[in-house]
């Protein structure tokens, strides 16, 4: 158990450093100044001489690296050239918005996916079992942004039912309740429509893994116990297949974040995909690689969790090999 | 009693029909062990699973399987959900993949105590203890988990398990086949002593022709899907009438093998 | 048979609709043909199609069936010259009720350089009527034959067009440009092929290079390079290449690289465990043992039996590299010059297809991106069958 530990954190922190450093080299290989990639062009003689000092530029490149990185863990991610603001600033505020999107499309998306998976593992051949390859296969292939367009001209324009764009409604209504109830309708579409793309995917996994667990004998000495079908189903066979389903998980996280950033700009929300991209466009540098870090951090840190469910759900892990007495 | 009458199992496949049992017909009486050898792929297993209805769909059954007056062939399932376990359990290979990988054995011991026989957790888990000692387990490797048992371990567990309810039959299909010798020794000498002090009636399902021989009250041989040949033990072993009972016999002779 | 799958007949024909479709087309897809935004044919319902029609001193005077509702435009422009020394000459239009409008006279010894268009202020003050109504639709008040001719000093040289941009286009639709829809739909199947294919050969060949070099030397470099799988398929892909497009460039070529060069880890795992399992049979033990250099294996035996595995690998690694570039295209990180189905969808969503409910829009590029990568996946999944299951099971993860 405490090797596994020690395994995972020590690789969550190697990518964590790597992701740090492919941000420090990626924004100084650029042509040009290295100062203009950190330090607004049209700032003034003065400010851009205390920005130098600040990062450190004229020290060797691998004491700019270590201010980097400390400034990194610290979240000091400098101004943002399009609004002058601190980019943390601008990040803090959107950090929410992107956790809720990536939060409930998960979690939905995986109750749904993992039912349906079962559920067609269980009776091959029938009705759901078709609903899930379809849907894989949607998944697999259709862009999310075409789904969303589409779902946005149905139920926002044709039928105008939830908003166009945007994360609240402006003027924000007044009150807790009407606030967060705004903020769901905003919500619904956008994590809706990372459900409707994503279950399809988780479904044809877990059916796999199920396809060959409900094989096991142990599913058979379980049938033989004259237990019910469902306590078969899921006491024994998906308590088994639950490991490589977290593995999935896993595997399918990087995916759902790239997935988010897109799904922030068909909306506009005021995330931190969004973010990214109107940094990047507008040659913001700073608050380009601070968004981009973290939105690695969101998924280090979201892997480091699936680890611990993985490692709460395989008992081959949890207790390890107890010494033989 | 559990007697088997003309049964035919068939695995209808889109493209052929697969026959496994032929026309059989046999008694399994209580509190006798009863034996069944024969070659791989003869239909020894479908038999077992048979007399649970635990066949896949593709299976289709003719004949009958009476369990006093029920035909187990076309009981309800939910006569079939109470025979199972309570009346008749099975002890599969456990050294495999037979128990859960995720929940400790105890528990699962307990699982069925609990839902068949409506223990409360705590006594359940308690009882549990106690099977896994019966077998020659220490009480506390109820809170392990399978992949910290041995093959041999984990074959008593499964026999535990089966002893749960204290069905009338336990079902054993090769319940050694994956253990070393001398593990395979213990534990069917475990298994043998558990069923003749408890009077129940054991089915042992094994290509493993002296092993059978060793504790069985009734030999039948099986052979294709049929049975060639039943007999007591001591009758089959000096005289054996069906050239496959032969073969299976110089098998062991050839290898060595030092019959009682 | 699975070369009977659908898939290998569509791919065909989507091979055949990238090369000769875009060849097909007589005008520049870049130009605008219709109204903004206006609908296809099909359901424009009474909305006016493009029409064009010239003056010339031939033919001065030109018939107009209208059966629609009034246009929104009308332009008449072109240059007249006349062989006399005055002139007196004036545009008239006539509508079916027998209303004559003056729609604009010339007088001196010049060429008439005439330059009309409804939507001038101008022309509307000519005509007399307020700057805030339209024009084109005063000029066409009802259904009939309307008539637009040269009257006065006939000219001997020139032409004028008279052109009304059409409320309904072709089979797609139109643009936020009033580009035909169907025109840059087609042109864009190249991008996608391009793209999808050049980026995963090239991922391929990287994975190829990387798996076997993992397989086969084993060691230290295998469990290094393996470190580097795990975490560039742990880490989110789309914002590192946003950032490296954002900062590289959008050009084609740049993109088909920087695909290639995020996409390879796959191929890697997969051809690793091929080279492994390979290097652990009898056979290429027995031939390393009658002294078979391991190029010669490697070329011999190796890459003849991971064949099918590759070409699979391949075909299921199309759709990633098309969706790549299909959402970066869609975010706005692709040369604005080249049409994609990407660049399109994003085009639609930035101007306003939604306010303008044009479908026509967004249905076709997404389809379109869907088809190929289905087609792609099935195809794909119909080599895997073909090939040995043997070396499936041992190369799939």
């Amino acid at each position: 158990m405490r090797g596994y530990w020690v395994r995972r954190a020590a690789g969550a922190v190697a990518v964590l450093l790597l992701v740090i450093a492919a941000n420090f080299f990626l924004f100084r290989v650029m042509p040009g100044d290295v100062v203009s990639s950190i330090v607004d062009p049209r700032f003034s003689p003065e400010a851009k001489e205390r920005m130098r000092e600040l990062f450190g530029l004229d020290l060797p490149l691998h004491s700019q690296f270590f201010i980097y990185v400390r400034r990194m863990l610290t979240f000091d991610f400098g101004i943002s050239f399009l609004s002058q603001r601190p980019v943390w600033d601008e990040l803090r505020s959107r950090i929410p918005n992107t956790a809720a999107l990536l939060g409930s499309a998960l979690l939905l998306s995986s109750i749904i996916g993992t039912w349906l998976g079962v559920k067609a593992a269980q009776r091959r051949g029938g009705l759901i079992e078709k609903v899930a390859l379809v849907s894989g296969s949607v998944s697999f292939s259709f862009p999310s942004f075409f789904v969303q367009l589409v779902l946005l001209l149905l139920f926002a324009y044709t039928f105008p039912l939830f908003p166009l764009r945007g994360s609240v409604s402006i003027p924000v209504p007044q009150g807790t309740l009407p606030q967060v109830l705004d903020y769901l309708w905003h919500l619904a579409l956008p994590a809706g429509s990372l459900v409707l793309l994503g279950f399809g995917s988780w479904a044809i996994y877990v059916r796999n893994l199920m396809v060959k667990t409900l094989g096991e004998d142990f599913v058979l000495l379980a049938r033989a116990k004259g237990l019910s079908e469902e306590r078969v189903l899921w006491n024994h066979a998906f308590r088994s297949a639950l490991p490589p389903v977290l593995t999935i998980f896993l595997l399918a996280l990087p995916g759902i974040v790239s997935g988010a950033i897109i799904t922030e700009t068909v909306f506009s929300l005021h995330g931190v995909g969004k973010f990214l991209l109107d940094s990047i466009l507008g040659h913001d540098y700073p608050a380009a690689g601070a968004a981009f870090y973290i939105l690695a951090l969101l998924t280090i840190t979201s892997n480091l969790a699936a680890d611990a469910a993985y490692s709460i759900a395989d008992p081959r892990i949890r207790v390890g090999h107890r010494a033989e007495r | 009693m559990i007697s088997i009458r003309s049964l035919s199992i068939t695995y209808e496949t889109s493209a052929r029909s697969v026959p496994a049992v032929r026309e059989v017909s046999l008694d399994i009486p209580a509190g006798k062990i009863t034996a069944i050898v024969g070659e791989s792929g003869g239909g020894k297993s479908s038999l077992v699973y048979g007399i649970l209805r635990l066949l896949p769909p593709e299976a289709s059954f003719s004949g009958s399987i009476l369990y006093g007056r029920e035909n187990i062939v076309s009981a309800s399932d939910a006569w079939i959900r109470n025979f199972r376990w309570k009346k008749a359990a099975l002890v599969t290979q456990g050294a495999m993949n037979s128990l859960t990988p995720v929940i400790s054995v105890g528990s699962q011991i307990a699982e069925v105590l609990q839902v068949k026989m409506g223990l409360k957790r705590q006594e359940a888990m308690k009882r549990a203890g106690e099977l896994l000692e019966m077998t020659g387990l220490p009480a506390d490797y109820a809170r392990r988990y399978p992949h910290e048992l041995s093959g041999g371990q984990k074959q008593r567990a499964v026999i535990a398990m089966a002893m749960a309810c204290s069905p009338d039959f336990l079902l054993a299909d090769e319940p050694t086949s994956a253990l070393d010798v001398i593990t395979q020794a213990e534990v069917i000498t475990t298994l043998a002593g558990m069923v003749r002090r408890r009077g129940m009636g054991l089915l042992l399902v094994t290509h493993d022709l002296p092993l059978a021989a060793s504790i069985c009250d009734t030999l039948a041989v099986m052979h294709r899907g049929r049975i060639v040949e039943t007999g007591t033990p001591a009758s089959i072993l000096k005289s054996p009438s069906h050239s496959h009972t032969r073969e299976l016999l110089s098998a062991y002779r050839v290898i060595g093998g030092q019959l009682q | 048979m699975p070369m009977h799958r659908w898939s290998f007949l569509a791919f065909f024909l989507i091979l055949i609709a990238a090369v000769f479709g875009p060849m097909s087309l007589s005008e520049d897809p870049q130009q605008p043909v219709a109204k903004p935004f206006a609908p296809p044919a099909w359901i424009g319902g009474d909305a006016p199609p493009p029409f064009s029609a010239t003056l010339s001193p031939a033919d001065p005077s030109v018939q107009i069936d209208w059966k629609w509702a009034s246009p929104e435009d009308l332009s008449i422009r072109g240059n007249l010259s006349f062989e006399v020394d005055s002139v007196s000459a004036s545009l008239k239009w006539e509508t079916p009720g027998g209303d004559v409008f003056n729609l604009a006279s010339f007088e001196g010894n010049d060429d008439w350089a005439v330059d009309i268009d409804a939507r001038d202020v101008s022309f509307k003050r000519s005509l007399g009527i307020s700057p805030f109504e339209n024009a084109a639709n005063l000029m066409f008040p009802s259904l009939g034959r309307y008539i637009i001719s040269i009257e006065g000093t006939p000219p001997s040289g020139g032409s004028l067009t008279v052109a009304l941009p059409g409320g309904k286009w072709g089979l797609l639709g139109t643009d936020q440009r009033g580009r035909d829809v169907f025109s840059l739909f087609l042109v864009g199947i190249r991008v996608s092929l391009l793209v999808g294919i050049a980026a995963t050969l090239l991922a391929s060949v990287l994975g190829l290079s990387i798996g076997l070099a993992s397989g086969y030397l084993g060691g230290a470099i295998d469990s290094l390079i393996m470190r580097a799988v795990d975490v560039l398929l742990s880490i989110p892909v789309l914002p590192i290449l946003m950032v490296i497009v954002g900062i590289w460039g959008k050009g084609l070529w740049q993109l088909i690289l920087i695909l290639g060069l995020f996409s390879w880890m796959g191929t890697a795992r997969t051809v690793r465990s091929l080279a492994l399992s390979l290097r652990e049979s009898c056979y290429v033990e027995n031939l390393r043992s009658i002294g078979a250099s391991p190029f010669y294996i490697l070329y011999r035996h190796l890459l003849p039996e991971a064949l099918p595995v590759l070409l699979a690998t391949i075909s299921l690694g199309v759709p990633g590299a098309i969706l790549a570039e299909a959402g970066l295209s869609f975010l706005g990180l692709s040369d604005p010059r080249v049409i994609s189905w990407g660049r399109m969808l994003h085009e639609a969503h930035g101007f306003g297809a939604f306010t303008a409910g044009a479908w026509w829009l967004i249905l076709p590029p997404g389809l379109g991106i869907s088809i190929i990568c289905l087609v792609f996946l099935d195809m794909g999944r119909a080599i895997e069958e073909m090939a040995d299951p043997r070396l499936l099971k041992g190369g799939r993860r």
